[in-house]
C-alpha cells in the first residue's frame, strides 16, 4: 500500500466497498426450514429457471470471454501484416502510371457487351491525372507487348497527359510488365515518387517476373500502387494449337480449343484456308479443360496460311489462330515434248517426268506435281487457271507456242525452257521474242575434254537454291556440261542463276508480266550435261517448279511469331520491291542488309512478296497462349512483398484496437446485464391451477 | 405396524371412527344411490333368450309353461353377473401431512385434523367412498401406501358393516409418512384385483410422473376401471407461502431457498406442465382423472367418481 490510499480521500472511496458487502448480505440465502408437500414442483421449476438462465448468461459468457481474449492478445503485442507501401504516405512526389493494354485487358469486365477492362482502366487513370496536384510531375507508360512511355519523360501538363492517353488502344501483345516498371522506374530518375500500376495481374509468370525490377523500386525509393481490373465474369475460350497432317480427303487440321472459363461452352469454330474455303463446326469445351478438333481439308487447296477462328464475346482478341497449310492437290505442269527419244536415256521427258512426279501419278495426285506430256500441236491444252508451269523441252519451232505461251506468263505462269539437239538459236530468237531471257548464240563445246565443264557451286543465297545450303549442294559440282548454247545477257532483268565454273551461263532467269521464264542454255537429258543423273536434279525440279508457282505458298519460308516479336526475313539483296502483307493490309518493313525487318501487331497471316511473284515467306502470328490464360497470379504487391518486405509489407499494431475491443466488451456485458436484471420475470400461463 | 388389538382402546382413533362414520353417512346420504344399477347378485338375475334344451342343462332352468303350451322343452337363460367391487388406494405418504398453512410435520406425534388439510380430506374421501359401496352392495377393499400405525395396509375387497368398520379403523388410525413408492405399487397391485374391479387411487401424485406411469398403463392394461382422484392445496400449488424459505418436503430430500416473489408468477406453468403429463399416463391407462384440491366440494366430488366422470 502507498501513503497515499492513506489520504482522506482515499479512505472515503473506500467505504463505497461496503455497497457489494451490503448487497451480498441483504441477498443471502435463507436459513429457514419449510416443509412443503409439492417439492416436485419447485424442483421443476428450479430445473426451468436454471436452463433459462444457463441460456440468459451465455451472451455474457461470450462477452467476458472475449474481452478476456482481447486483453490476452493485447499483451503479447501482435502485429497484422499486409502487402502494401509501406512508404507511400510518405512519398509524394511525381508519379508515373504503368497502363496495361495487353491483350487480356480486353476482356469485358461485366461480361458480354459490357466495356473492356482496358476502356475501365484508361476511365480511371483518366480520373487519376485529373486528380492530381496541380504541378505534379507525371507520366504515362503502357506495357502491353513492349513498353512505351506516351511522352517524352516526365510533364507536368496534365492535359497533354490525357490527350497523349486518348492515342494508347488495346493491344494484342503479352504482358511486358518488367518493360513497364524498368521504363517507369527510368523515368523517375532516382527521385522517389510512385509507381502505378493500372493491371488485371492475369497469367501465372508475368508478376513474378518482375521480382528484379522490384527490388531495384525499393532500393530507389519508389511508391508503388497496384490498381487492379477484374471481370466480374472471367472466362475466355481460346485456339492453342492449329496445326496441318496427314488425314482423309486432303489431310486434317488439328486444332486445340482451351476453355479458361468456369462454365463449358459449345462455340462456332471457323476455319478459313487459303484461296477463301470456309469450313465451319461446333465445339465443346468443358470447363476449365480442353477440346480437340479435326476438320478435313479439301483434296486440293492452295497453299499458305489458314485462320481457325472462334466466337467468344467475353475475350475476342485471342479468338484467331494462323497455321501453315501447304498446298494441298497436284500442280498441273504442262511438259512440251519436242525430243521425244529412241530410248529412255535420250528423251527429256523421260528425266523431267521423274523428277517432277517421283511417287508417280498416284503420289502426284496427293500433292506434289502432276505433270501432263504433250507435244507442241498440245500447248492449245494449256490452261492458266489450270497449269502454273510449262517446260519446253528441246521443241525445234517454238513460234507457234508463243501464242499460248505469253499471255500465259503475262499473267503470272512460270515457263522452263531447255535447249537441246532440235533448237536453233535464231528460231528462238525470233520466235519467242519477249520471253527469252537471253539472246542464243550458236552452240558451244564446254570443257577441254569429253567430260566436260563443272558446275559452279550455285548460291544459296538466291531463293531458288536457298533449300540446297543444308544439303546436296556439292552434287551440283558433279554435274558436267560438255555443250551448250551460247547466250547474249542484254541486262533487261535478266539474272544468272547457275553458270559452269568457267563461268559459262546455264539457268537465266527473267521476270515477265507477272511470271518468269527460265531458260538452260543446255539440255535436261543426258546429251550435252548429266544434271539429271545428279542428286540434285530432282528437288532443283521441284524447286523449279515452286518459284514458279507451281506450288502456290509452298515456294516461301514458313514462319511461325507472335504478335509483337520483330522479325527478320532474309530477302536477299536484290530483293528491293519487297512487302509485307498481313491481315490489316501493308505493314511497315524496314531493310536490314539482306533482311527485312517488321513486328506484326496482331495475329494473322502475313505474306512477304516482291511484286508479281510467289511470297517469298509465309508467317503465321499469333497471339501468347501465355495472356489468354486469364488465371491470376501472384499480385503485384504480394511479390514485392516477398523480394523488399521492408518496403512493401504494411504493419499494423493491434494491441491499441484489441483493448479498446476488450472495453466495448466489457462496457456491453455490464449494459447487458444491467438489462437483463431489470426484465420483468415472465408470468407465463398463471391460470393454469384453474384450468 | 400397529397392534390391532389396542385398536379400540385409542381414545384418539375411536374419536376419529366416530367423527369418520358420521362424516361418511352424512355426505354419502346426500347422494342418490340408485344412480347406477346395483351389481349384486340376487334372485332377479336378467333374463338373455332361450335355448333348446340339450344334455347337461339343469332341469330347474327348463320354462315349464312354454312346455306345456308348445310341447317343447327349452331352457331359460341368464346373463351372467359378477361382483365387480372397489378398491380404494390411499396414498399415506408424508407429503400428505401439509397444506391448509398448517405445519404438521412439527406436531410429530399427533395426526392431522379431518378438515383443512390434504390427508384429513383423503382420509375422508376414502370414507365416503366405501360407505357408499357397502351401501350399495358393493364390496370394497383398502390399500395404504406408505404411512405409519395402520393396523392393516391391505383390507381385501369384501362387503358388510364390519368389513366397513375395519376400513374406518384403518384410515383412523393411519399416520402419514414416507413415501408412497406409486411406481412400485401399482405394479403389484395387478395381481390383487380383477378386470372391472373400481380402483380408486387416493394421492397427491407428487411422484415424478414417469416413475409410476408405466405401472399406471399396466394396470390399465387389466381392464381395470381407474379413477385418479388427485388431491392437492390450492396455496401449495400456488406457492402462497410467507416469504423466502428453504423448502423442504416431508418425504425427505435436499432443501431448496424459495422466494415466493420469485416463484409464485412461474409456478403456474410448471402446474400445468404437470398436469399435463399426469393426465396423459392416467389417460394412457384407460382411467379417469379428479382433481381433489383440499378445500373442495367433497359431495360433488364423489357424484363424479360413482358417476364415472372427469
Amino acid at each position: 500500500m502507498t501513503p497515499a490510499l492513506l489520504a482522506p480521500a482515499a479512505l472515503g472511496l473506500l467505504v463505497l466497498l461496503a455497497g457489494p458487502l451490503v448487497a451480498h448480505l441483504a441477498r443471502r440465502r435463507p436459513t429457514d426450514d419449510r416443509p412443503y408437500g409439492a417439492m416436485l414442483l419447485l424442483l421443476r421449476l428450479a430445473e426451468l429457471q436454471r436452463r433459462r438462465q444457463r441460456v440468459q448468461d451465455l451472451p455474457l459468457l461470450i462477452l467476458r470471454l472475449i474481452a478476456l481474449l482481447c486483453v490476452v492478445l493485447a499483451v503479447t503485442g501482435p502485429e497484422l501484416r499486409y502487402p502494401g507501401d509501406a512508404r507511400s504516405a510518405a512519398s509524394g512526389g511525381p508519379v508515373v502510371f504503368l497502363l496495361d493494354n495487353s491483350l487480356s485487358m480486353d476482356l469485358r469486365a461485366g461480361g458480354v457487351g459490357d466495356e473492356t477492362l482496358f476502356s475501365a482502366a484508361r476511365a480511371a487513370l483518366e480520373q487519376r491525372i485529373l486528380a492530381l496536384p496541380e504541378g505534379t510531375p507525371a507520366a504515362v507508360v503502357s506495357f502491353g507487348g513492349a513498353a512505351a512511355p506516351l511522352g517524352p519523360g516526365l510533364t507536368s501538363d496534365h492535359g497533354a497527359l490525357i490527350a497523349a492517353l486518348g492515342g494508347v488502344r488495346q493491344g494484342y501483345g503479352g504482358t511486358d510488365l518488367v518493360g513497364g516498371l524498368r521504363v517507369g522506374r527510368r523515368l523517375l530518375e532516382g527521385r522517389g515518387g510512385t509507381l502505378v500500376v493500372l493491371t488485371d495481374e492475369a497469367g501465372p509468370v508475368a508478376v513474378d517476373a518482375a521480382r528484379g525490377e522490384l527490388d531495384l523500386l525499393a532500393r530507389q525509393e519508389v511508391g508503388l500502387e497496384p490498381v487492379l481490373f477484374e471481370s466480374s465474369t472471367p472466362g475466355n475460350l481460346s485456339i492453342a494449337e492449329a496445326e496441318y497432317g496427314d488425314g482423309l480427303e486432303g489431310g486434317t487440321v488439328r486444332l486445340l480449343l482451351v476453355n479458361h472459363g468456369a462454365a463449358a461452352a459449345e462455340v462456332p469454330l471457323v476455319v478459313s484456308l487459303p484461296g477463301g474455303t470456309e469450313i465451319t463446326t461446333f465445339v465443346e469445351v468443358p470447363a476449365g479443360g480442353t477440346a480437340e478438333e479435326r476438320v478435313t481439308v479439301p483434296r486440293s487447296n492452295e497453299g499458305g496460311v489458314g485462320i481457325a477462328r472462334l466466337s467468344d464475346p467475353l475475350l475476342p482478341a485471342d479468338d484467331t489462330f494462323a497455321f501453315h497449310l501447304p498446298r494441298v492437290g497436284a500442280s498441273r505442269v504442262l511438259v512440251v515434248d519436242g525430243d521425244p527419244g529412241m530410248t529412255a536415256a535420250a528423251s527429256e521427258v523421260y528425266f523431267l517426268e521423274r523428277a517432277l512426279a517421283p511417287w508417280g501419278p498416284s503420289g502426284a495426285a496427293r500433292g506434289g506435281v502432276l505433270p501432263e506430256i504433250t507435244t507442241p500441236s498440245g500447248i492449245a491444252a494449256l490452261d492458266p487457271d489450270v497449269h502454273r508451269v510449262v517446260f519446253m523441252a528441246n521443241v525445234s519451232d517454238p513460234a507457234p507456242l508463243l501464242g499460248a505461251l505469253a499471255p500465259f506468263v503475262q499473267a503470272g505462269g512460270g515457263l522452263v525452257i531447255s535447249l537441246g539437239s532440235n533448237v536453233r538459236a535464231e528460231d528462238y530468237n525470233a520466235g519467242l521474242a519477249g520471253l527469252l531471257p537471253a539472246r542464243l548464240t550458236a552452240p558451244v563445246a564446254l570443257g577441254g575434254d569429253d567430260r566436260g565443264a563443272p558446275t559452279a557451286l550455285p548460291d544459296t543465297s538466291l531463293p531458288l537454291f536457298k533449300p540446297f545450303s543444308r544439303g546436296c549442294r556439292s552434287s551440283f559440282g558433279a554435274a558436267r556440261w560438255r555443250r551448250a548454247f551460247g547466250v547474249e545477257l542484254d541486262g533487261a532483268g535478266a539474272t544468272v542463276l547457275l553458270s559452269t565454273e568457267a563461268g559459262a551461263p546455264l539457268l537465266i532467269e527473267r521476270k515477265v508480266g507477272r511470271g518468269r521464264v527460265l531458260l538452260f542454255t543446255s539440255t535436261l537429258d543426258l546429251d550435252w550435261g548429266d544434271l539429271c543423273l545428279q542428286a540434285a536434279f530432282m528437288p532443283l525440279v521441284q524447286r523449279l517448279v515452286g518459284q514458279l508457282g507451281g506450288e502456290s505458298g509452298g515456294a516461301g519460308d514458313r514462319l511461325v511469331a507472335r504478335v509483337g516479336e520483330p522479325l527478320s526475313i532474309p530477302v536477299g539483296a536484290s530483293a528491293e520491291e519487297v512487302s509485307v502483307t498481313g491481315p490489316q493490309g501493308m505493314v511497315a518493313a524496314q531493310r536490314a542488309g539482306e533482311g527485312l525487318r517488321f513486328t506484326p501487331d496482331r495475329p494473322g497471316a502475313y505474306a512477304v512478296e516482291l511484286p508479281g511473284a510467289p511470297p517469298l515467306a509465309w508467317v503465321a502470328v499469333n497471339t501468347d497462349p501465355v495472356e489468354s490464360d486469364l488465371r491470376r497470379g501472384p499480385g503485384l504487391l504480394a511479390v514485392a512483398a516477398e523480394v523488399a518486405p521492408e518496403a512493401f509489407l504494411v504493419r499494423l499494431e493491434l494491441w491499441g484496437p484489441l483493448l479498446w475491443l476488450a472495453l466495448a466488451a466489457l462496457l456491453g456485458q455490464a449494459a447487458l446485464s444491467a438489462w437483463m436484471s431489470r426484465r420483468p420475470t415472465q408470468s407465463e400461463d398463471s391460470d393454469a391451477l384453474a384450468a | 405396524m400397529a397392534d390391532p388389538q389396542s385398536l379400540p382402546w385409542d381414545p384418539e382413533v375411536v374419536e376419529r371412527i366416530a367423527a369418520l362414520s358420521l362424516r361418511a353417512r352424512r355426505t354419502v346420504s346426500g347422494l342418490r344411490l340408485g344412480v347406477h344399477a346395483s351389481a349384486r347378485v340376487s334372485a332377479n338375475v336378467e333374463f338373455a333368450d332361450y335355448k333348446e334344451y340339450s344334455q347337461g342343462d339343469l332341469i330347474r332352468d327348463l320354462d315349464w309353461r312354454v312346455a306345456a303350451r308348445s310341447d317343447r322343452l327349452v331352457v331359460r337363460r341368464h346373463r351372467a353377473e359378477e361382483e365387480l367391487g372397489c378398491l380404494i388406494v390411499l396414498d399415506a405418504s408424508a407429503d400428505l401431512l401439509t397444506g391448509g398453512g398448517a405445519a404438521w410435520p412439527r406436531a410429530a406425534r399427533g395426526r392431522p385434523p379431518l378438515d383443512g388439510n390434504k390427508w384429513g380430506y383423503a382420509v375422508v374421501l376414502a370414507a365416503c367412498l366405501a360407505w357408499a359401496m357397502v351401501r350399495r352392495g358393493e364390496p370394497v377393499g383398502l390399500l395404504m401406501l406408505g404411512g405409519e400405525g395402520v393396523p392393516w395396509p391391505y383390507l381385501p375387497l369384501r362387503g358388510g358393516d364390519a368389513h366397513l368398520s375395519r376400513i374406518f379403523a384403518v384410515l383412523a388410525a393411519t399416520r402419514p409418512a414416507g413415501r408412497a413408492s406409486l411406481g412400485a405399487e401399482l405394479r403389484t397391485l395387478g395381481a390383487r384385483v380383477r378386470p372391472r374391479t373400481l380402483v380408486a387411487l387416493i394421492s397427491d401424485l407428487m411422484e415424478e410422473p414417469a416413475e409410476w406411469g408405466p405401472s399406471m398403463r399396466a394396470l390399465g392394461h387389466r381392464h381395470v376401471d381407474l379413477r385418479a382422484l388427485h388431491v392437492y392445496d390450492e396455496a401449495e400449488w400456488a406457492f402462497r407461502v410467507e416469504g423466502p424459505a428453504r423448502y423442504r418436503s416431508p418425504e425427505g430430500g435436499a432443501a431448496l431457498p424459495a422466494d415466493p416473489a420469485d416463484v409464485a408468477p412461474a409456478i403456474g406453468a410448471v402446474v400445468a406442465g404437470y398436469l399435463a403429463e399426469v393426465r396423459g399416463h392416467v389417460h394412457a391407462a384407460q382411467g379417469r382423472h379428479l382433481l381433489a384440491p383440499s378445500s373442495g366440494d367433497m359431495a360433488a366430488l364423489l357424484a363424479r367418481v360413482l358417476r364415472g366422470a372427469e
